[in-house]
């Protein structure tokens, strides 16, 4: 990029970055010293939260109440299904519409790329008629499924697996490898920095889905960490509870930034993948 | 899947259609068959515990009068022009700072990414938290000042900016990571030609930055547009769509009218129209940028 | 310490859970009220829970306890959990127990989505009999009784009598009240002077609910008609014109908060910031804790009291009340009579749970010594006659009372005249009531 920029220019660019940065930075800490005050003193006035004391007492409540690792193992197990789901069904799918030639795939291929424009929000209403026929609601199933459907996945691994030289394939056919054999000892392993990328980012978006969770996981048992926090926060009981609830948040927010953090390196080269 | 026959073209079509089943499965019962079944139960007066009446168009004829959901598209609409805009121009923004290997931009670039993986709970609770009036992070600072507080939640005309600052707030790591690495693509000798002809910084980027990353700027605005025009957590949980509907979403109203209401055929009709009016955004915008090119 | 000893105890429960015997009926029970499990999680002692959360947190803990053969299951929802119980009634699956809205029964009832109680209730002793005549017609539905009733509420003014003494408004130890328009708007006007606050807190700001029951209030007082027939709602009255006008000067002249919402308005008269916090009987409990912590601004100095009569026509309140309905599903016996007696131990602690503030459903326990000796129920017992609840035959009153707090919103900040937020609120009003299925 230019680097030929000095002077009043320079310091105002420094300065609009510094203020995005308190912007965006400012949220994050304002919850932190809300979640180290007792909600009695919040209680008082929120103000307080700017000067000591603080406490830890928020936190420790946590562990006295354990609905909150129920829903960070559902969202777990419902994220990681959907993750390994769309993997693999994306992998087959991918190399099928990049490499082989069968009836109608041109066409087919298209009529999955229209399904990228489908709003979620449009099928739900239908998609919660037909999982009440299945009896799939509250089911780790029923949270799955959906998520398995989203044809970016088939998109992004097409695309990968058609950039891929021919001659690696061809040479393992001659030594008799079978198709299946062939994708899953030589085209498989060198899909993976794709896979890492479809994967982070299946595993984020279903992280943080909120309305299907909302409507499909009614049970308790079966909130996700979406629908669990959401059914403490609006409900009358946040009078007395602020620092709790806060503290709450930023709990539930560690598991997903230590990912973010440990991926952040895979996050950024999908990004460039993606988009290239 | 063992088909040894590898060089006859039937064998190829064959597993073919094996590699591409199961997701072709998928994909029809999961995404194909509730769009199809959606589309023919708008044209019921249905509802949500059995029962329903075939009436043809007449959901939609209701929507068209509803004032409601007239007003509902028109947020919507307006949200997209508060959010799209801002996202792709500050995420772009950003990128141009962040673009380059020392340590502080690293870390920028992380903390402007931190909070995409923040789920929508979590985020409007936080925001909730900065915004209300009373206690809120900007009245206490406002207060500190002796000035009196901003009622952004309350306001009609505050509150659908206010759930769009949020969304920012939210959204803004995606576009930022997606120019990064557009810039990070264009050839540098492009650069070296712009320093030869001693080209200062803006028109450095007017001449070889921009029409470089013309492409990416096109895929951040059609994902912006398609994502921010389903719009319903935030406003479920910061605003519930007041006041006076003046932040309530589509999405929302589809909520709304479908499980308190438990009116699924007119629920339906107006999915269907939310996805006649983001296919349409994102391929408008997909054409204008083709016949640009 | 006390917290270190109630993890081990629940880790002790946890653990004596593992080994699944044939053993105890599981009952799941959905409610609202809030999760207040960090503080009384594996609490049994009712009498010394407070609010709504903790006691009835502590008294499914105690029927828990107290019945090894049954297992209660809890799922608390967000407020008030309609959305999710539809859900879960489209899907097939809904919860054994469920809290709901008086004000709701006739929707659910109408579609036979709630079982009718009547023989199950008989089954452990308790007839409509016994319930007070709020609660009776708050849960009977065609001659059957569709719910327990836990309670009946009703907003109330609550009453910071520290900064109404300030005002020169109590009298003989009383609050002085308001018996018309005029009154209230001088006496809030005097208020504002005296101390420099508002007179009324109010929750506006995302309040589904709040604006309606003043409206139906004062329109009951004037003998309004409200609905002509359970399908039609009448607003476009001089009737609650006036009363609309009377919000809207009262906002206009500053003599009310402005921007809270339920949580700030709820906390602000807590901290002092206005004469009278409009909400409801559930509050009284929480402020009368505070009134007895030295140095909070309630200290020696909370009342509450019934809405004032402004109107000559009948001393009148909006009122709803809480009770539990059985959604319908399939249940073995065993199951059924589990649920039975956790209803009836429901119903036989339904002084504790008056102890929240709500008025007893019970005519027992609102007639007993103990209830009237709680604090400030000799003062709201008149509420018992002047509680009047929306005719039971409408249908979708959680969305009228919403569709009508965002029209009384617009026109009381003035973003709309009040006739056409009156005209706009009974059009689409009667627009959701034509299009009911």
């Amino acid at each position: 990029m230019g680097q030929t920029r000095h002077g009043p220019g320079r310091i105002a660019a420094t300065a609009a970055l510094a203020l995005a940065a308190l912007i965006m930075a400012a949220p994050l800490l304002w919850t932190l010293l809300l979640s180290l005050k007792s909600n009695a003193e919040l209680l008082r006035g929120t103000g307080t939260a700017f000067a000591p004391p603080y406490t830890l007492q928020n936190y420790a409540d946590i562990f006295g109440h354990s609905a909150v690792f129920g829903w960070l193992l559902n969202s777990a197990i419902v994220s990681l299904g959907v993750t390994f789901g769309v993997l693999a069904l994306s992998s087959l799918a991918g190399y099928g519409f990049a490499r082989l030639r069968f009836p109608g795939r041109d066409v087919i291929f298209i009529l999955v790329l229209f399904g990228l424009a489908i709003p979620e929000q449009s099928v739900i209403i239908a998609r919660h008629q037909m999982f009440s026929a299945l009896s799939l609601h509250n089911t780790y199933g029923g949270l799955i499924f959906p998520g398995l459907a989203a044809p970016f996945g088939v998109f992004l691994m097409t695309q990968y697996f058609r950039a891929m030289p021919k001659e690696l394939e061809e040479a393992a056919w001659l030594d008799g490898a079978s198709r299946f054999r062939t994708f899953w000892k030589i085209l498989l392993p060198l899909s993976l920095p794709a896979q890492a990328t479809l994967g982070i980012f299946t595993f984020l978006a279903t992280w943080n889905d909120y309305w299907w969770p909302l409507i499909s996981a009614t049970n308790s048992d079966m909130y996700t960490l979406t629908v669990g926090v959401a059914s403490s926060q609006m409900n009358f009981a946040q009078t007395n509870g602020l620092g709790f609830l806060m503290a709450q948040a930023v709990f539930a927010s560690v598991p997903i930034l230590i990912v973010y953090v440990i991926f952040q390196r895979y996050i950024v080269a999908g990004v460039s993948r993606a988009a290239a | 899947m063992k088909a040894r026959a590898r060089d006859a073209a039937s064998g190829e079509a064959l597993s073919g259609a094996l590699f591409v089943a199961p997701y072709l499965l998928v994909f029809l019962v999961l995404l194909v068959y509730p769009l199809v079944s959606g589309i023919w139960l708008s044209l019921h007066k249905a509802d949500l515990f059995g029962g329903s009446q075939y009436i043809g168009f007449e959901n939609y004829v209701r929507l068209f009068k509803d004032d409601v959901f007239r007003k509902a598209v028109w947020n919507t609409c307006y949200f997209v022009l508060l959010t799209v805009p801002a996202l792709t121009v500050i995420g772009l923004a950003l990128a141009l700072a962040l673009n380059n290997g020392t340590r502080r931009s690293a870390v920028l670039r992380g903390l402007f990414f931190s909070s995409s993986v923040l789920s929508v709970t979590i985020v409007t609770l936080i925001w909730r938290m900065v915004l209300v009036p009373d206690g809120g992070l900007i009245a206490d600072l406002l207060a500190s000042l002796h000035l009196p507080s901003v009622p952004f939640l309350s306001d009609a005309r505050l509150a659908m900016p206010a759930v769009a600052l949020t969304t920012i707030w939210w959204c803004i790591g995606l576009p930022m990571m997606l120019f990064l690495a557009a810039l990070q693509q264009v050839p540098k000798d492009l650069y070296e030609a712009a320093a030869l002809d001693n080209a200062g910084w803006w028109r450095t980027l007017l001449r070889v930055t921009l029409p470089s990353i013309r492409r990416t700027a096109l895929v951040v605005v059609v994902i912006e547009i398609i994502l921010q025009f389903q719009l319903f957590g935030q406003a479920q949980i910061m605003t519930l769509g007041g006041p006076n509907n003046a932040s309530l979403p589509i999405v929302l109203f589809i909520y709304q009218i479908g499980f308190q209401r438990w009116d699924i055929g007119y629920a339906a009709a107006a999915s269907e129209i939310l996805f006649c009016i983001i296919l349409a955004a994102a391929m408008t915008q997909y054409l204008a940028s083709r016949g640009r090119s | 310490m006390r917290r270190a000893l109630a993890c081990l105890t629940m880790l002790g429960a946890l653990l004596g859970c593992a080994p699944k015997q044939a053993g105890p009926v599981q009952i799941t029970l959905q409610r609202f009220f809030g999760a207040c499990d960090a503080e009384y999680g594996s609490s049994t002692n009712v009498a010394a829970a407070e609010g709504e959360c903790g006691i009835v947190t502590t008294l499914i803990n105690k029927f828990n306890a107290e019945n090894p053969d049954i297992h209660v299951k809890v799922n608390v929802v967000y407020w008030p959990g309609y959305d999710q119980l539809s859900a879960e009634l489209a899907a097939g699956d809904p919860p054994d127990l469920v809290t709901m809205h008086q004000s709701v029964i006739s929707d659910y009832a109408q579609r036979r989505l709630i079982m009718p109680l009547d023989d199950g209730l008989a089954s452990v002793g308790v007839s409509p009999a016994s319930f007070t005549r709020a609660a009776r017609e708050g849960v009977m539905r065609g001659g059957h009784v569709y719910a327990l009733p836990f309670d009946n509420w009703a907003p109330l003014w609550q009453i910071n009598m520290n900064l109404f003494r300030a005002a020169g408004l109590v009298q003989g130890g009383k609050p002085v009240l308001p018996h018309s328009p005029e009154e209230l708007l001088a006496q809030a006007r005097q208020f504002k002077r005296a101390t420099g606050k508002p007179y009324l807190l109010q929750s506006m700001v995302n309040e589904p609910a709040a604006y309606a029951r003043n409206l139906f209030t004062f329109l009951m007082q004037q003998n309004a008609v409200i609905f002509p027939d359970p399908h039609h709602i009448r607003l476009s009255t001089p009737q609650a014109h006036r009363v609309l006008a009377l919000f809207k000067q009262i906002y206009d002249e500053g003599l009310t908060s402005k921007d809270q919402d339920y949580t700030a308005a709820t906390s602000g008269f807590l901290n002092g910031q206005g004469g009278v916090y409009l909400v409801g009987t559930w509050m009284i409990g929480a402020y009368e804790q505070a009134s007895k912590q030295p140095g909070s601004p309630l200290a020696n100095g909370y009342a509450v009291v019934p809405y004032p009569q402004l109107y000559p026509g009948r001393d009148a309140t909006y009122a709803d009340g809480h009770s539990w309905v059985m959604p319908t599903a399939k249940r073995s016996a065993q199951k059924t009579r589990a649920i039975f007696r956790l209803l009836r131990f429901l119903k036989d602690n339904d002084f504790e749970w008056s102890r929240t503030g709500h008025l007893p459903a019970y005519r027992d326990v609102i007639d007993s010594a103990r209830w009237r000796a709680l604090p400030h129920r000799a003062g709201i017992a008149g509420l018992v006659d002047a509680a009047t609840p929306l005719p039971p035959g409408v249908q979708r009153q959680f969305i009228i009372q919403q569709i009508v707090s965002e029209e009384m919103e617009s026109a009381i900040t003035g973003q709309k005249p009040i006739n056409t937020a009156l005209a706009d609120a009974q059009r689409r009003v009667n627009d959701v009531l034509f299009n009911l299925l």
